[in-house]
C-alpha cells in the first residue's frame, strides 16, 4: 500500500524537518555568514571575507588546540577499536554469563562526562588517587595532569576510550556474530589454522563494521568538549585546549564571534571530509569484495 | 592438548577480569565511597571494608537544595525531550517507510549529513536568538535541543523498524476505514515498540547526562543536576568529595538502571543506527 498523495505525508514528516532545519541547518548556514563578518555582541556586522578563516588558522592557539584534538582522536579511537575489537572476539569465542558480562561492559554508556571527570580526578588524584598510589608503589610515574599537559592529554584519551569503549565494542560484537558459522567449519576443514581464520576469514568481513565504528569515532572525537573543558578548562594557559574548547572561548570568553563562527565551519568541514573519505573507501571495498 | 585448554581458559579467564574491573571498578568506587565515612575516602590503600554511613547523603540534602532542583529540571526536561522526539521520529519514520519517491530518499540523505555538524556549531546562533526571545535558562530549549540532535537518528531507526512490519496490516485497516493517523497509532505503534524502546533509550541517556547545551544555555532555574556537579568539582574552596561522591550516586543509579533493563534495546539500537545511518 502507498500514501497516495504526498500532501498526505507532509503533517508526518513536518516535525522532524521543522525541528532539524530551525535548530540544525538554519543556524548553521547562519554561522556560515557570521563567519565572513567581523561582530561581536551590540554591534553591527562588518563583511571581512575570509579573513576570520585566515586569523584562526594562523592563531597559534588555533593550531595547539587542533594539533591536542588530532592527538586525542588518534590515540583514544584506535586504541579504543583495539581494545573494542579484542573484547568482540574474546566474546564471540564463547564466554559463560554472557548476558551478564555484555551488561557490565555496556555500564559506562549510562555515565555522564560530568561523573566520569569526577571518578578520573579522584582515581588520579596527585595526593589521594588510589590510581596514583597504584603506579607509585609499582615503580611508575604518576599522571600529574594539572601542571603537565601531556599527562592531561592522556587523561582525558583515557576517559574518552573509558566512556565510548561500549559504543565500539557493540558495532564490532554483532558485526562478528553475523559471520556465518560455516565460513569457520570450511576453514578448518581447508586445514587454516585459528590464526589463519582470523586474516582470512574473520578481518575482511569485520572491515565493513571496523570503518562504520572508526568513521563514528572519529567524528565524534574531533568535537570533544565536555571532557577537556570539566578536566583542564583547557589550561593551564591554554595547553591543552581542544577546537571545541578553542571555539568556546573565542565565543563566550572573548565574545569573537566572526573567528568562532570560522572555527565552528572548519570543524564542520572536517567531518564532512572525514565522512566522505571513509563513505569513499567503504564502497571501494564493498565493490573489491564483490570481485 | 589438556594443558591448552587449560592455558586458554586461564586467559581468558584473566581478560574477563581485567574487563570487568576495567567496565565496573570507576562505578562501583565512586558508589562505595558514597557510603565511607570521612577519612575513610582517602585511605590509602583503599578500604573495602568499612562502617557505611548516610552522612554524605545528609549533607547533600542539607547543603544542596540546587542539587534536588536539578535533579527535578533533568527529570522534565529528560521527559519532555524524549516524548517530543519519539513521537516525531516515530510519525517520520512511518513515513519513510511506506512511501518511497526521490524526494524522500534525498531527504533521508539529508538527516544523515545533519549528524555530522557537531553540537557546539549551533550554539553561536541560537545563544543570542535565545535570549533575545527571554527564553534562555528554560526548560523547553533543552528540551528542543535535546530531541532534536535525535530526531535524525530516531527517524532512521524508526524506519527501519516499521520497515518489519507487514504492509498487509495497514492495508487491512485501510480496508476498515481507518486514516493514516489511526493506522500509526492502533496498528503500527504497537508493533514497532521495540524501535520507540531503542530511540527512548538514547534520547533519555543523553538528555538525562547531557553538559554542554546545559551548560550554555542554562543558568539557575533550569539548571539540570550534570551542571551542579560540575559546579561540585569546581568549587574554590577544595572539592567536598563524600557529598560530590554522594550527588553522583543519586544521578548516576536511575540512568545505570535503565540502561541495564533496556540493554537489549540499546544494543539493537545502535546496531541498527550503526549499519542503517
Amino acid at each position: 500500500m502507498r500514501l497516495n498523495k504526498i500532501t498526505e505525508a507532509v503533517p508526518f514528516l513536518a516535525p522532524v524537518q521543522i525541528l532539524i532545519l530551525s535548530v540544525i541547518v538554519i543556524p548553521s548556514l547562519y554561522v556560515v555568514w557570521l563567519s565572513l563578518h567581523a561582530s561581536s555582541f551590540g554591534q553591527s556586522a562588518t563583511f571581512v571575507g575570509l579573513d576570520n578563516y585566515i586569523r584562526v588558522l594562523t592563531d597559534p592557539a588555533f593550531m595547539l588546540a587542533l594539533g591536542n584534538t588530532v592527538l586525542i582522536v588518534i590515540f583514544a579511537v584506535h586504541l579504543e577499536l583495539a581494545l573494542g575489537l579484542g573484547m568482540a572476539l574474546l566474546f564471540a569465542s564463547g564466554l559463560p554469563c554472557r548476558r551478564i558480562l555484555l551488561v557490565a561492559v555496556l555500564a559506562p554508556y549510562a555515565v555522564s562526562e560530568v561523573i566520569a571527570v569526577a571518578m578520573w580526578r579522584f582515581l588520579f588524584d596527585p595526593d589521594v588517587g588510589p590510581v596514583t598510589a597504584v603506579l607509585t608503589s609499582l615503580g611508575l610515574p604518576m599522571l600529574d595532569w594539572s601542571f603537565e599537559p601531556s599527562h592531561a592529554l592522556i587523561m582525558i584519551g583515557l576517559l574518552t576510550i573509558w566512556l565510548h569503549l561500549p559504543f565500539t565494542f557493540i558495532i564490532l560484537y554483532a558485526a562478528r556474530l553475523a559471520i556465518p558459522k560455516d565460513l569457520y567449519e570450511a576453514a578448518r576443514i581447508d586445514g587454516a589454522t585459528p590464526f589463519d581464520a582470523f586474516r582470512r576469514v574473520t578481518m575482511p568481513l569485520l572491515g565493513p563494521a571496523i570503518v562504520v565504528a572508526l568513521l563514528f569515532r572519529y567524528i565524534f572525537a574531533f568535537r570533544i568538549f565536555s571532557e577537556v573543558w570539566l578536566m583542564t578548562q583547557g589550561g593551564p594557559a591554554r595547553s591543552t585546549e581542544v577546537v571545541a574548547v578553542y571555539l568556546y572561548q573565542e565565543a563566550f570568553s572573548f565574545n569573537a564571534f566572526g573567528t568562532a563562527a570560522a572555527t565552528a565551519w572548519i570543524m564542520v568541514l572536517a567531518s564532512l571530509l572525514l565522512a566522505t573519505g571513509y563513505v569513499f573507501l567503504l564502497r571501494k571495498q564493498v565493490a573489491g569484495n564483490a570481485h | 592438548m589438556r594443558t591448552d585448554k587449560l592455558v586458554i581458559g586461564f586467559g581468558k579467564t584473566v581478560a574477563v577480569v581485567v574487563i570487568l574491573a576495567w567496565s565496573l571498578f570507576p562505578i562501583a568506587f565512586i558508589v562505595m565511597s558514597s557510603f565511607k565515612p570521612g577519612q575513610d575516602i582517602f585511605a590509602v590503600p583503599p578500604k573495602f571494608v568499612f562502617s557505611p554511613t548516610f552522612q554524605h547523603y545528609v549533607e547533600l540534602w542539607n547543603g544542596w537544595g540546587v542539587f534536588f532542583d536539578g535533579l527535578l529540571n533533568s527529570t522534565i526536561i529528560t521527559a519532555g525531550a524524549t516524548v517530543l522526539a519519539i513521537t516525531t521520529s516515530t510519525a517520520a519514520g512511518y513515513v519513510y517507510s511506506r512511501y518511497s519517491s526521490r524526494m524522500l530518499d534525498a531527504s533521508v540523505m539529508f538527516l544523515i549529513i545533519v549528524r555530522l555538524i557537531p553540537p557546539i556549531v549551533v550554539t553561536l546562533p541560537l545563544f543570542p536568538i535565545i535570549n533575545a526571545v527571554g527564553l534562555n535558562d528554560t526548560h523547553i530549549v533543552l528540551m528542543v535541543l535535546y530531541a532534536t540532535f535525535f530526531v535524525s537518528l530516531g527517524t532512521v531507526l524508526m524506519r527501519t523498524f516499521i520497515d518489519q512490519i507487514p504492509r498487509e496490516l495497514d492495508e487491512a485497516a485501510q480496508i476498515d476505514r481507518a486514516g493514516r493517523l489511526t493506522i500509526l497509532r492502533r496498528v503500527i505503534v504497537p508493533l514497532a515498540a521495540p524501535g520507540i524502546l531503542a530511540v527512548a533509550v538514547f534520547v533519555v541517556v543523553f538528555a538525562w547526562n547531557e553538559f554542554l547545551f546545559a551548560f550554555i544555555f542554562t543558568a539557575t532555574r533550569a539548571k539540570t543536576a550534570p551542571l551542579v556537579i560540575s559546579e561540585m568539582i569546581g568549587s574554590i574552596d577544595g572539592v567536598d568529595w563524600g557529598v560530590l561522591f554522594a550527588a553522583s550516586t543519586v544521578q548516576l543509579i536511575p540512568v545505570l538502571l535503565f540502561v541495564i533493563f533496556m540493554n537489549r534495546y540499546l544494543v539493537a539500537g545502535l546496531t541498527a543506527g550503526a549499519t542503517k545511518g
